[in-house]
């Protein structure tokens, strides 16, 4: 061996003890960060399920390795571990435990979360069920024996009963060697908001805490409520992301703190912009310190409802078991202390029922309360008077569609109910209930939901103008069309209706505008495109 | 680096230091023979290394060790698990102590089936085997130190083998463990021993086993069929054979990283003097001894042990006064040592799958 | 013997090896330099999740494992809560509650600690020995409870 060779065979050598002495300091600086709580803790009792599941479902253990839960050591078996007699549960690999995860699981450690969630609005998504829109996707979109379109439309977002599989006497239908109660697919996977569980829980955490990684800036995010609040019927993501609020977030993400411990607090932590989250949920600083947000009540600062067919504002009874209610404002409000009979909806042996219960009126919350609660975040941001204009601009908008359009069809629609013109219980058997549907549920509520989160295109023109293009081309046309189908007698009265109707002030400009306003049109057209 | 003349500096130097610098030139260009290009000729060079390594790394440790039965274990603990880096030295240790030990057994094999300690080295191997004694108490000691169960109850038996020893064996014993009964003075006395008496002991022994090497000269070895001409018997020390040398340093750093990294230092159970656990054994270089003593009794294994020993120790007068009778002391020697060897080698196997 | 250090091929060997050992050897030293400072001379803990303040009964003991998989027996009372390590004092056998007798209970040699991890009968009782106690943080505002434990690394674990 030359020495030339040798030199370079130590040069090699070096070059591979420094090698090691490179992963000799990673090991260091790894207990550093486990020490640091930035590595995840196993502990004894999740070892076993680690073990193998860091190679059979790798992702999760990466996502549930860098979550929170993984830093201060709560793992698998304590989120999954279920007792003996639980539906859902079953013996895998030595540990009772359940593919399902919820609230009340989770109720384990965030009990404030679970009672805030629980009877939330959100809690009662669930409940659409029975509604028009399950209809629409049951029978027209679905047929007997297949209801995918609910299944994989509507209970994504609202959530569904969980069910299992039986067999014809009822016993569960289990499988593999573990004898694994099997799910009915037409339920599970879903993580909708309003889930109604086998334990008799509502909703399900992840819907927006994501698993593994149950990350506080994933539920922050706006892109989070997004999955479900956007579409043609609630399009607040689109809104949003027109809004100068939205427009702020995108542009300033960096200065959000969305990764903030704990509260995360507007005017404190973060103040480039509003997300979802800031105004409906979270804690803001006010001149008197954090006002703190209840957290899991999504509905507290609405003031108005924007989604039925004619818009209320709305007073919050509270009851004492914690159950609440939405008061219109045209509704009497009970006293506090009063017994007054509520109406739940609760899932009784897999199926949904309805029930009467008489519940005690703990307090009330005005609709002016809710808005003052709202108030509060924007003053953050923005002065008392600009405000207040806000609110008023947005008032009017509301007030428009309803006077204007909402009360009118409403009234139009009861009374062909009234005359027999159509039937309650055939929702979808004419034209013209298709169009008044589309008319308060998607347009109506676009133009309402537009004004209340500044979305100026969503307002008018996705909105009002849809609105008012299908009132008085295809609602009031179609309303005539029915009634005339039904007898000639109803059709010549139904036919004077919309005459008298298009007479009032506020509809006379159809058949013609004044020769000023005519003139100063033409004049306007000629001067901007030189036509 | 003699002074030179016109240099300001380096003559200032010169005079506060009056050192003759040639002789270290002269030393470092000792022409080495061509035989030592040959690895395994460099294994002398091994644990001198490792030595150099074991006392870097044991300053280090004795920073934070606590030479106190209260608090020994809690401070190796602290040492594997809280200090930076504390892991990692304290594995360089215990893993350098180990290849030491094997490396000196090599190195003794390759002397003795070269037959090298013959006249006129014979002083030189027992000086050589008494760094052997050496390594293997430095090893014992060290590993007392740590104050675990198996170590504590090692350190117990080992004590009471002394006892055996005839005639002065109780004095010995007396003396390891700084009273009748193991106690709070023996762990000091370990201690002492680990990190003062032997490491005084070594660094003499070591020099004058180097210095009767370049006193004698290396053995001049060759082999059949390879007759190197005259001008390439021999290599220069610098930088030939020192290349070598670092070559095999960093191939031992490596090693030991490594191995410290995928078999760290463990530390068991705490020392209690008041449980002996059902498994108790030494050191792996321990292990024959250990194996003859449940062979034979305590007394028999200690004097056989001795004896042993003492042959060991003898040998290369034992080989002169063979050669003197014998035409065949080449193959004597071959058989003694491979007997040795495969004894060695057999009793610690047999004692290692043994439970 | 002509010299290789001076051929380019001789240069390139050398300067490949004293970079290579320079860099080396300077890695081990600035590890051992780390080895010696005195930085974190306090034991290294960290905060385990312990369950709910709900979880655990006024006079009930609950059982945990820190990092290490040993039991840790965690105590309410009206004044508070407190830790215990399971790990007996007298020979390390795992001792257990025992709620009708209110005491620990060792199994291996009788030891019988009270409730506020006194031994007072068997070897730990003879020795005057008691449980040793691990710091505890409460939240009282989430109602959560957290166990201070020692932090182990996958590596030792």
């Amino acid at each position: 061996m030359t020495l030339n060779m040798k030199r370079f065979i130590v040069a090699g050598l070096s070059f591979l003890f420094l090698a090691a002495l490179l992963v000799v300091a990673y090991q260091e600086s790894k207990q550093h960060r486990i020490e640091e709580g930035l590595e995840p803790v196993v502990t004894a009792l999740n070892k076993g399920c680690v073990d193998c599941h860091a190679t059979d479902t790798a992702s999760l253990v990466m996502e549930w390795k860098r979550s929170e839960h993984g830093i201060y050591g709560v793992g698998c078996i304590d989120c999954h571990g279920a007792e003996e007699g639980e539906i859902d549960s079953w013996m895998h690999e030595g540990v009772r435990i359940s593919v399902l995860v919820t609230p009340k699981d989770c109720a384990e450690c965030h009990v404030r979360e679970y009672e805030e969630f629980a009877r939330s609005h959100h809690a009662r998504a669930g409940e659409i069920i029975m509604s028009l829109d399950n209809v629409l996707a049951l029978k027209a979109a679905g047929m007997p024996g297949n209801v995918a379109d609910a299944v994989n439309g509507c209970w994504q977002c609202h959530g569904t009963i969980i069910k299992f599989l039986r067999d014809e006497n009822g016993e569960l239908l289990r499988s593999g060697k573990e004898n694994r109660p099997m799910i009915d697919p037409d339920t599970w996977p879903n993580s909708g908001m309003g889930r109604f569980n086998p334990d008799g829980s509502r909703g399900s955490c992840h819907a927006c805490h994501s698993r593994h990684s149950f990350s506080t800036e994933i539920s922050r995010r706006p892109e989070n409520c997004g999955k479900c609040h956007m579409g043609p019927d609630h399009p607040q993501i689109e809104i949003y992301n027109e809004s100068k609020h939205g427009i702020a977030f995108y542009a300033s993400t960096e200065h959000m703190a969305l990764d903030t411990k704990g509260d995360w607090v507007l005017g404190r932590d973060y103040g480039a912009a509003p997300t979802c989250a800031t105004c409906h949920i979270s804690s803001y600083m006010t001149p008197q310190g954090v006002m703190v947000g209840n957290s899991h009540e999504v509905g507290e600062r609405i003031s108005w409802t924007l989604r039925p067919k004619v818009s209320n504002l709305i007073n919050l009874v509270t009851y004492t078991d914690g159950f609440k209610e939405d008061y219109p404002e045209s509704r009497d409000l009970p006293a506090i202390g009063d017994v007054v009979p509520t109406v739940e909806k609760a899932a009784e042996n897999f199926e949904l029922v309805t029930r009467t219960v008489d519940r005690t009126v703990a307090s009330i919350t005005t609709w002016q309360d809710r808005r003052l609660k709202m108030k509060g975040a924007c003053l953050s941001c923005h002065n008392d008077h600009f405000v207040d204009n806000f609110y008023q601009q947005f008032d009017s908008l509301v007030t428009l569609y309803n006077e204007k359009f909402g009360i009118p069809a409403k009234e139009m629609m009861d009374e062909l109910i009234a005359d027999g013109i159509i039937k309650a219980s055939a929702p979808f058997e004419k034209h013209v209930q298709w169009i008044y549907w589309e008319l308060w549920h998607h347009e109506g509520r676009r133009a309402r939901h537009g004004a209340s989160m500044m979305g100026p295109d969503y307002t008018h023109w996705h909105g009002m103008y849809e609105v008012a293009k299908h009132y008085y081309d295809k609602f009031l046309p179609a309303v005539i069309e029915a009634a005339e189908e039904t007898s000639p007698a109803l059709g010549r009265k139904w036919q004077r209706k919309v005459t008298a109707l298009l007479a009032q002030p506020e509809h006379v400009w159809v058949s013609g505008l004044s020769p000023e306003e005519a003139a100063a049109m033409a004049n306007e057209y000629a001067q901007r495109y030189n036509q | 680096m003699s002074a030179s003349p016109n240099g300001g500096l380096g003559q200032r130097f010169a005079e506060l230091f009056p050192f003759d610098w040639e002789t270290i030139r002269h030393a470092g260009a000792e022409p080495v023979p061509f035989h030592l290009k040959k690895w395994w000729f460099c294994l002398g060079g091994t644990p001198m290394y490792l030595f150099i390594v074991q006392v870097a790394t044991g300053i280090m440790l004795t920073f934070y060790y606590v030479p106190s039965p209260d608090h020994a274990y809690a401070s190796v603990d602290a040492i594997t698990t809280q200090i930076r880096f504390g892991w990692f030295i304290r594995s360089i240790h215990m893993w350098s102590s180990n290849f030491m030990i094997v490396a000196v057994i090599l190195h003794m094999l390759r002397v003795f089936f070269t037959r090298a300690y013959r006249q006129p080295r014979q002083l030189n191997w027992m000086v050589g085997f008494m760094l052997l004694g050496l390594t293997m108490t430095f090893g014992f000691t060290g590993y007392s130190l740590v104050y675990e169960q198996l170590s504590y109850w090692g350190a117990t038996v080992a004590t009471n083998l002394a006892n055996a020893v005839p005639v002065v064996g109780p004095l010995i014993a007396y003396f390891m463990r700084g009273g009748a009964e193991i106690g709070p003075q023996t762990l000091t006395r370990f201690y002492m021993l680990h990190i003062g008496v032997l490491p005084l002991l070594a660094f003499g022994l070591l020099s004058l086993h180097v210095l009767l090497i370049r006193m004698h000269g290396v053995t001049e070895l060759q082999f059949e069929g390879e007759e190197p001409p005259e001008e390439r018997r021999f290599f220069r020390f610098w930088p030939e054979h020192v290349t070598t040398e670092l070559m095999i340093g960093v191939l031992l750093m490596y090693l030991l990283t490594i191995l410290a990294l995928i078999f760290p230092a463990s530390l068991g159970a705490p020392a209690d003097p008041t449980v002996t656990p059902a498994h108790i054994k030494p050191e792996w270089y321990f292990y024959w001894d250990f194996r003859l003593l449940q062979l034979t009794s305590l007394k028999v294994s200690v004097l056989l042990t001795g004896l042993l020993g003492g042959i060991a120790f003898f040998w290369p007068f034992i080989d002169g006064w063979l050669e003197r009778r014998s035409k065949n002391v080449d193959l004597i020697v071959v058989v003694v040592g491979v007997v040795a060897f495969l004894g060695f080698l057999g009793l610690t196997i047999w004692e290692a799958v043994a439970y | 013997m002509r010299d290789e250090g001076t051929t380019r091929r001789g240069v390139l060997a050398s300067a490949l090896m004293g970079v290579g050992l320079v860099t080396a050897y300077g890695t081990l030293g600035v590890q051992g330099l780390l080895f010696l400072l005195p930085k974190r001379l306090q034991p290294r803990t960290r905060l385990l999740f312990a369950g709910r303040i709900d979880d655990y009964p006024v006079g009930g003991v609950r059982t945990v494992h820190d990092l290490e998989g040993t039991p840790v027996l965690i105590r309410r009372t009206e004044e508070g809560f407190t830790a215990f390590d399971a790990t007996c004092p007298h020979l390390g056998c795992k001792v257990h509650w025992e709620p009708d007798e209110d005491r620990f209970f060792c199994p291996c040699h009788k030891g019988m600690f009270h409730a506020d991890g006194v031994g007072y009968a068997g070897p730990p009782g003879d020795a005057g020995q008691r449980l040793s106690e691990l710091n505890m943080k409460i939240d009282d505002v989430a109602g959560v409870v957290y166990l201070e434990v020692k932090a182990v690394s996958g590596r030792l674990a």
